[in-house]
């Protein structure tokens, strides 16, 4: 407990006292002042858009990594998990390679919206996939039977029954792919070129409120990421407790 | 007559699960499948359901050519042993499941689902989650949602399963007054003799693919077709030649009857009021025999006496199969 | 009752699943089509973005990497990386067996906001963690910071805190492996074992660490795995002094912003060999473990 407040607890703690140190209207200021809106803007709504976009391939990659059998199937697997393992800098060279100047394919983003959008959708592509995949996976096919025992057709059933069971964690997988969107930073620095108002994301514009020794700004807007964090563990908590009551 | 199955065959990889199958159910009956645990039984139910294919035969439901049909034309109700409930919906959605789907005018709908909870004794947990029933309340609304939908037959796998002893004989006496009031043809698969004895009008007895014998229940305990289905129906032993119930073998204290065994009492247990031997005949065979407790006492019957058997007359009595020693 | 009632009838029966299912594959249009999509989709987003990486590492054969490996500072970095690497794992470890039992065996006011705390590291910017710590343990005016800083220790800028921002980064992924293991083995074994005799250590050693050795080996490879490529919070903490508190990670970085691309991916190839390894070990062991 000591050890986890040590190091967890009383530094982000620490965050949000610095933040209030100068009182509302400061934070306040801070968190408006133009470049940085403009930076959380950014933030907030890339990452929305990413997660719904995971949202919709999630479920589609875990539903085919579960129902389909067919060869290079654990090639898929191994695919999914490398966003999560590989370091966020390597993610960035790695995307930047395919997407950024002398790209093979002839598209460049670099240093454009795009880029963050892409940046997001690599680091969150596991989360949503694999909430839904176990949840899929001890789907009681008896159900499903059930349902077309009871003249359900095959879309009615995953329409009416499927997805339905797979909500919760759909859900938490999208909270979970919004709030590392959110905080995402180290495959954006390579990858995005950091420009105040068009590509600077809100990890960014702390980072430079620190290296500006403005401490009080940085933990301002560290601030409202934590909340955001926070938000988040709060719905992924509720929706276990769901799950857990229906049983 | 309702289901017609006829010449199916179906294998899972090298095993055979049915074997040239042919059977015949009839209408409005509660017709039992009974076999030991991976004879067929349910295999052969859920392609009466559509749930599985067939390799080879073919599967006519009221007279209608059935064996292409997909489930969900089928009209058939299925209850599983696990009860597969729609956990996220309450208990009347999931009745009223089968219903919506047939696009049934509203308050029809509501109609027909408060009738079946009242059957099946659930009205007041209509708005409930499944979570919060007991595994019997469970099954008894899988029940009534595959009755929902007014199926041709109601099919049931092991629907007692899972539920421990003393609901599942409930259950058992309440789907057989259920039975009689809904009329419906049923058709449930167990591997426990004793209920299908209790609720069915007809018994199929499945073994290894095959149907070994139909017939009631009676039929079946007292005209046993073979071996398998007397050992599977009840107590069996072996005297000379032949497969007998203990309970029909005479035990006399001196040689009164012609072709009567010579053997000796091993072992002796009083259960109630009957008492069960174990006799070591002078042939080599250890028979067991059931007597009354007044029949041991008169003859002054325990362990090391020696005694004479005979079947008795009017015993059921099927010859020994080799393999089933 | 020897040859008598249904047992024996029983156990003849073959020992097959009853219900057995065809594997229910319906190679229907739909499925080819979904298989396409997905194929295509991680095809553009990982595949071929990744290999490109390790094609460009090697445009002259092995020579980036040797190159890399003879730079001194370079070396240092990787040192530095994998040495920060082990002593998260290690705190991790054991700091993830403490909580894992803490969580699973004991109740008390709290768990259940502790528990969802648990994930914060997970969902909180690298950026945001760096800062923490920096305001707590910075050696100018931090909250313990010049008091560490009097004792002669100090974290920010050096080791220390390298090692705590990616301990920090690292912590939820033990704890996440061990609690469904321990929740599934319960204390039925350690019972059996207390009322054999054995004290409260042996019971640990004896029983709970052999039944939870494959979580914590799941554990330690995703934290080795994370540990190794933070960079965000080490960014913040390190101050990136060549030769001294740079990391692999950084090197990447600084490497690429110098134009020096041919070292950014071949350090990268390095980074991202390590990774994919920890994945394709976790995917090996992990289905063999679960019969």
């Amino acid at each position: 407990m000591i050890w986890f407040s040590a190091l967890v607890l009383i530094p982000l703690a620490a965050v949000v006292v610095t933040a209030i140190d100068g009182g509302w209207d400061v934070f306040w200021a801070t968190i408006t002042n133009g470049q940085t809106a403009a930076a959380i803007r950014l933030t907030v709504f890339t990452a929305a858009g990413v997660t719904a976009v995971n949202v919709v391939m999630g479920p589609l990659i875990a539903w085919v990594l579960v129902r389909d059998r067919f060869w290079g199937k654990s090639v898929l697997e191994v695919l999914i998990d490398i966003p999560f393992a590989l370091p966020t800098i390597v993610a960035g060279l790695v995307l930047l390679s395919l997407y950024g100047t002398g790209s093979p394919i002839g598209i460049d983003i670099a240093n454009q919206r795009p880029a963050v959008f892409l940046a997001f959708l690599f680091v969150t592509l596991p989360f949503v996939v694999r909430m839904v995949q176990p949840v899929l996976e001890e789907l009681d096919r008896d159900v499903e039977e059930a349902a077309a025992s009871l003249g359900a057709s095959r879309f009615t059933t995953f329409r009416r029954i499927i997805l339905p069971s797979l909500t919760p964690a759909i859900t938490a997988g999208a909270a979970l792919s919004f709030a590392r969107g959110v905080s995402e930073y180290g495959s954006l620095v390579l990858l995005s070129g950091n420009l105040p108002f068009k590509t600077e994301v809100t990890s960014v514009r702390i980072l430079s409120s620190i290296e500006n020794d403005n401490v009080a700004a940085a933990a301002a807007v560290a601030t409202v990421l934590l909340a955001i964090s926070l938000a988040v563990i709060v719905v992924l908590d509720l929706i276990q407790r769901r799950v857990a009551a229906r049983g | 007559m309702s289901i017609e199955v006829s010449g199916l065959n179906k294998k899972f990889g090298d095993f055979v699960a049915l074997d040239d199958v042919n059977v015949t159910i009839p209408t409005g009956q509660l017709t039992a499948l009974l076999g030991p645990s991976g004879g067929g039984k349910s295999t052969l139910l859920r392609i009466i359901a559509g749930l599985e294919k067939a390799d080879t035969g073919s599967v006519s439901i009221e007279g209608v050519e059935a064996t292409h049909l997909p489930a969900q034309k089928r009209n058939v109700g299925f209850v599983f042993q696990h009860y597969a409930v729609f956990k996220h919906m309450t208990v009347a959605k999931n009745v009223a499941f089968g219903l919506e789907i047939r696009k049934r005018p509203k308050d029809e709908i509501e109609h027909r689902v408060q009738e079946l909870l009242k059957l099946v004794h659930l009205s007041q947990f209509a708005h409930r989650l499944p979570s919060q029933l007991s595994g019997g309340q469970r099954q008894r609304m899988a029940l009534a949602r595959a009755l929902a939908v007014e199926p041709s037959v109601l099919l049931l796998d092991e629907p007692f399963g899972a539920l421990d002893a003393k609901v599942r004989k409930e259950l058992r006496d309440w789907l057989r007054r259920l039975h009689d009031d809904v009329h419906v043809t049923t058709v449930f698969v167990t591997h426990d003799q004793e209920e299908a004895m209790e609720v069915a009008d007809e018994i199929v007895v499945i073994n290894e693919g095959r149907v070994e014998q139909v017939g009631s229940p009676d039929q079946l305990y007292d005209e046993p077709a073979n071996d398998f289905v007397m050992s599977f129906l009840g107590e069996v032993t072996h005297l000379g030649g032949i497969s007998l119930r203990p309970h029909d073998i005479e035990l006399e204290a001196s040689p009164q009857l012609a072709g009567s065994v010579e053997g000796t009492v091993s072992r002796m247990v009083r259960i109630g009021f009957e008492v069960r031997l174990t006799v070591l005949t002078v042939d080599g065979d250890e028979v067991s025999v059931v007597v009354t407790r007044a029949h041991a006492r008169s003859h002054g019957l325990q362990e090391g006496s020696t005694v004479w058997l005979t079947p008795a007359a009017g015993a059921t009595v099927v010859p020994r199969m080799a393999a089933a020693v | 009752m020897a040859d008598t009632l249904i047992a024996p009838v029983a156990d003849e029966a073959p020992p097959v699943e009853e219900r057995r299912r065809s594997p229910r594959v319906r190679k229907t249009p739909v499925t080819y089509l979904l298989r396409f999509i997905v194929t295509a989709y991680l095809f553009f987003l990982v595949a071929w973005p990744v290999s490109l990486v390790v094609t460009n590492t090697f445009d002259n054969g092995w020579e980036s990497i040797r190159s890399l490996l003879e730079d001194p500072d370079m070396v240092v970095a990787l040192q530095l990386s994998a040495y920060v690497a082990v002593w998260s794992v290690l705190i991790n470890t054991v700091f993830g067996v403490g909580m894992s039992l803490l969580l699973v065996r004991y109740e008390f006011p709290g768990k259940r906001a502790l528990n969802a705390l648990l994930d914060l590291p997970l969902s909180v910017s690298p950026i945001v963690v760096g800062l923490a710590l920096v305001l707590v343990y910075g050696g100018r005016n931090g909250w313990f910071g010049p008091t560490l800083a009097g004792w002669g220790i100090d974290v920010i800028f050096s080791t220390p805190g390298i090692i705590m921002a990616t301990t920090f980064v690292a912590l939820p992924l033990m704890i996440r492996e061990l609690v469904p293991v321990l929740e599934e083995i319960g204390i039925e074994q350690e019972q059996a074992a207390e009322s054999l005799g054995a004290n409260g250590l042996q019971r640990f050693w004896r029983i709970t660490l052999p039944s939870i050795k494959w979580g914590i080996t799941y554990g330690v490879v995703l934290t080795l795995a994370r540990s190794l490529g933070e960079f965000g919070a080490v960014k913040v903490v390190s101050g990136n002094v060549l030769g001294q508190t740079r990391t692999a990670t950084l090197a990447v970085e600084e490497k690429y912003l110098n134009f020096d691309q041919q070292g950014a991916y071949a350090t990268a190839f390095l980074l991202a060999m390590v990774s994919v390894a920890c994945i394709v070990i976790v995917g090996i062991i992990r289905p063999k473990n679960h019969n």
